[in-house]
């Protein structure tokens, strides 16, 4: 490879996009338990994914870190007809693939399945159960539980994960997105199958849910599967709203001393939210500055003049409350300070101005780069979600473009100057910095 | 379902590709359209016009298992350094250019090929085939661009495999499997490689490989096919085929007995990987028996219910993870490999015999009708979703013509399946999967551990 972009967890609210041609029709509605539905029809292939979305993520895990995650993890372990096994088979021999996760805002499941009716049905049916009658069974979350903690462990042995926790947990010190999602030793230690439960019993609910699909089937076969999936569903209450994170007041520089033959570094504070009206500027901004790979600053002055580093990347991740703004790489230790350097001297003189070439270039590839980001059904399924879940505008996809076409150098300059605050910023590195 | 923390993935050797992942009777099929230009490029076109868009890819016949002891990973380092420019285009205006258009590109080296990609709007095709033709002719390479990249890669490896106990672990069992076939090489390169090519080495790596008649264009999107050809007679056509030296026979020694390595690094956990010499499509005398292995990986550990997994982690709760990779498409064969990681308290020695019991029960009876029936309900399955993405069809098209095999091959892969019985995964199993087959690498933890207490942060009121 040559080069690795930030992982694309990110991407997806990341990108944006052009071309009304390119417009994608969703339909919405809701269930007759008051699930939303987000809907997208694609004839072109002979299958069907589909979304259910909760917002049961770890920034719900209130005193017990790490219990959103077990609680995705294990609602496949069992349900009150069908053990661990007989799920996995269920889903296998029909050619269906289940999946889950947690992150901090929200656990999601996703089946994808083929359309056929004699798979498909009962795909939707076993996906059903498995989502409304998990059983939690106590053998299988102490083998997962250990499983869990042995990975805790590896994990503090590797720098880059060492940084991304201590960033985070500096960054939001005392704020529900401070800690993993995955918890740590201790919190994972101390959950028992009864906390999964009760956890369940209050956020997977109807007024807590959303389905997304996407697929080769027509409106009234989308409002079936919405309506099958969510009904046995209890109608609950929504999760409450998240309290507004602080930014930092002063400038924080914290080293690890790790040993390890590269340093790792983040750089960064708080963004803003999802919804935000700055950040389609903010957005265009980072593109330019660390967002796109080859063509951006940071990779030009940090890897191509300089060669200090493999990767070097910055995105936005705007989440249900300010998400974070990030600079990240990893260099060889005796590299490091000048490193950081590079990157701080980079970002002032972005944030001092840039020319207009570079802004048209970045504008360009956004708005040309827009069907990219809408060529397969997984990716239109990870929009609609997205705009499900964070209740964006429905023309979301087709009217960023728009905004992006709009903006002004000084829009995008004073952007930046009212979120990104220079004198304000955390700085990590893991490793033995020289 | 797995959390990010769950995965049952070592990333390295997760990287090889899984089998079973398509099929034929799922849907109807796209006719692959195939030419050769007369310079002797081959050219492979699949038109799939669900968006206005296109992937250009140009796949090389040279990778890690072409190169000279000594010049480990100069494969790699020319591929970074084909973005540095040409006789009439500056370094870094072909990313530029790319970037102008809104396109995603790179480029990937393995053990067999170098690819170079890009995914753009269909209008943009005939640049992107300019653009990518001149570097395969008339690359410039110079000292001032050289060094800086050097420093890259090393960081790159750095990154990848130094710190990373389970990526070294894969990289020494492969030296250890292999002694005298270039397949143990990794692909990055060992570090002194790295530190001591010389400038000489890159030109000459390029002008021994990079030449039309070497080289695979692969077009999927919404394209015409002749229009493609005509694009490409345009573009590529122009530069005449070199004489290309194929790379020398470099067969590996019969094994005859087990080997054992470990390796010892600051690691909470061990690991175990274990691999049995095979055959690939492209080195077996016999291909059924290929497809034989293909279906007992997928026994052993196609999905999260196969029985790797239900016997090793669930039932006996050995295993913390575990998986068993099969990829059949190497120009030198291949290996049938396991990787696993204990659960807590459990010796990597007890999971070694659980694992080798596990093959011993392959040879004893014989798989089920209905592991059969679902090993091939998924294969069909997947190889729908496989369409989903135009990226990873034509990266399957690529990567089977530059090792030698049809471009066809995955359209028929499912059917090759169907045809395998339960008496010819037992023939194979104990034909390949036995002691004096196999190589054992351990990683155990060194007692040591990288963190040094935690210093208090400390508060500045400036940058620095």
């Amino acid at each position: 490879m040559k080069i690795i972009m930030q992982a694309f967890v990110f991407a997806m609210g990341l990108m944006a996009f052009s071309l009304s041609q390119a417009s994608i029709d969703i339909q919405t509605w809701q269930t007759s338990k008051g699930v939303k539905v987000l809907f997208v029809e694609a004839p072109q292939l002979p299958m069907v994914d589909v979304e259910v979305t909760f917002d049961a993520g770890s920034a719900r895990d209130a005193k017990q870190p790490g219990l959103a995650n077990l609680t995705s993890a294990l609602l496949s372990a069992g349900t009150e007809q069908k053990n661990e096994q007989q799920i996995s088979i269920g889903f296998n021999n029909l050619g269906a693939q289940f999946g889950g996760q947690a992150s901090r805002d929200s656990a999601s499941f996703s089946l994808r399945s083929l359309t056929r009716e004699n798979l498909l049905t009962p795909a939707l049916d076993l996906f059903a159960e498995v989502l409304t009658q998990p059983s939690f069974p106590s053998e299988i979350f102490a083998r997962d539980q250990a499983r869990l903690i042995q990975a805790l462990k590896q994990r503090e042995e590797q720098p880059n994960q060492v940084a991304s926790l201590t960033f985070w947990q500096t960054l939001y010190s005392g704020h529900p997105y401070a800690n993993p999602v995955e918890g740590n030793i201790e919190s994972v230690q101390a959950i028992k199958p009864n906390d999964l439960k009760a956890f369940y019993q209050r956020y997977y609910v109807a007024k807590n849910a959303q389905v997304s699909i996407v697929g080769a089937i027509d409106r009234k076969q989308a409002e079936q599967i919405a309506e099958r999936l969510t009904s046995s569903l209890k109608t609950g209450e929504p999760a409450p709203a998240l309290p507004a994170p602080k930014p930092l007041q002063e400038a924080q520089s914290q080293v690890i001393d790790f040993s390890s033959v590269q340093t790792h570094y983040m750089l960064g504070q708080l963004g803003v939210e999802r919804g935000h009206p700055d950040y389609y500027a903010l957005f265009l901004g980072n593109h330019l500055l660390g967002g796109s790979g080859f063509g951006s600053l940071l990779v030009e002055e940090v890897r191509e003049k300089r060669g200090l580093v493999y990767s070097v990347y910055s995105y936005f991740a705007p989440m249900r409350v300010a998400g974070p703004w990030v600079i990240g790489l990893s260099t060889q230790n005796s590299q490091a300070s000048e490193a950081d350097q590079v990157v701080k001297q980079t970002l002032k003189e972005f944030m001092a101005d840039f020319s207009d070439e570079k802004l048209s270039d970045i504008k360009s590839n956004l708005i040309g780069g827009w069907p990219l980001r809408l060529d397969s059904n997984g990716k239109i399924l990870g929009y609609i979600s997205m705009i499900g879940f964070y209740d964006l505008p429905l023309d979301y996809l087709d009217a960023f473009p728009r905004h992006i076409e709009r903006l002004t150098k000084q829009d995008v300059l004073d952007a930046w100057q009212r979120h990104i605050k220079t004198d304000n910023m955390l700085t990590l590195m893991v490793g033995q910095p020289e | 379902m797995k959390s990010k923390f769950m995965r049952l993935l070592n990333p390295i050797i997760g990287s090889l590709i899984l089998l079973s992942s398509t099929s034929i009777n799922a849907m109807a099929q796209t006719e692959l359209f195939e030419t050769t230009l007369e310079n002797g490029l081959q050219v492979v076109v699949k038109q799939d016009t669900r968006a206005p868009i296109v992937v250009h890819q140009l796949w090389y016949k040279v990778g890690a298992n072409y190169e000279p002891n000594g010049l480990t990973g100069v494969s790699h380092m020319l591929e970074h350094m084909m973005f540095k420019g040409t006789d009439s285009v500056e370094p870094g205006q072909f990313s530029k250019r790319v970037s102008q258009m809104g396109g995603r590109e790179n480029a990937f080296t393995s053990a067999n090929y170098t690819a170079y990609y890009q995914v753009v709007g269909k209008q943009h095709l005939e640049e992107v085939m300019t653009l990518e033709s001149d570097r395969m002719a008339n690359l410039s390479l110079t000292n001032k661009q050289f060094q800086p990249e050097r420093n890259v890669v090393k960081q790159e490896r750095l990154w990848s495999i130094e710190d990373k106990p389970t990526s070294k672990l894969f990289e020494q069992f492969k030296a250890t499997a292999y002694l005298s076939s270039t397949e143990r090489n990794p692909v990055i390169g060992w570090m002194k490689d790295i530190e001591y090519y010389q400038l000489q080495d890159l030109k000459n790596w390029y002008s021994q490989w990079y030449a039309p008649n070497n080289a695979t264009l692969v077009v999927v999107g919404d394209v015409d096919p002749k229009k493609v050809v005509e694009l490409a007679q345009k573009t590529y056509g122009v530069y005449p085929p070199q004489t290309i030296n194929p790379p020398k026979p470099q067969f590996e020694l019969e094994q005859q007995g087990q080997r054992r390595f470990e390796l010892k690094d600051a690691t909470p956990v061990p690991n175990i990987i274990m691999g049995y010499h095979v055959p690939s499509l492209v080195s077996a005398s016999d291909p059924q028996e290929v497809y034989a292995l293909a279906v007992l990986a997928s026994v052993l550990d196609g999905d999260d219910s196969a029985r790797l997994t239900q016997s090793l982690v669930r039932d006996q709760k050995i295993a913390s993870s575990i998986g068993a990779f099969y990829r059949p498409t190497g120009r030198l064969g291949a290996q049938f490999l396991f990787s696993a990681q204990p659960q807590t308290e459990v010796k990597v020695e007890e999971l070694e015999a659980a694992i080798l019991a596990e093959i011993k029960r392959v040879k004893d009876e014989p798989i089920q009708k209905s592991e059969l029936e679902r090993i091939l309900a998924q294969a069909e399955a997947q190889y729908v979703y496989q369409q989903d993405s135009i990226q990873s069809q034509a990266s399957s098209i690529g990567s089977m013509v530059s090792v030698g095999l049809p471009a066809d091959t995955m359209q028929n892969w499912v059917e090759n399946l169907r045809s395998v019985t339960p008496d010819q995964i037992q023939a194979v199993a104990k034909k390949y999967l036995h002691t004096d087959n196999l190589t054992v690498g351990i990683l155990r933890p060194s007692g040591e551990t990288n963190r040094k207490p935690t210093p208090k942060p400390e508060f500045s009121g400036r940058m620095h």
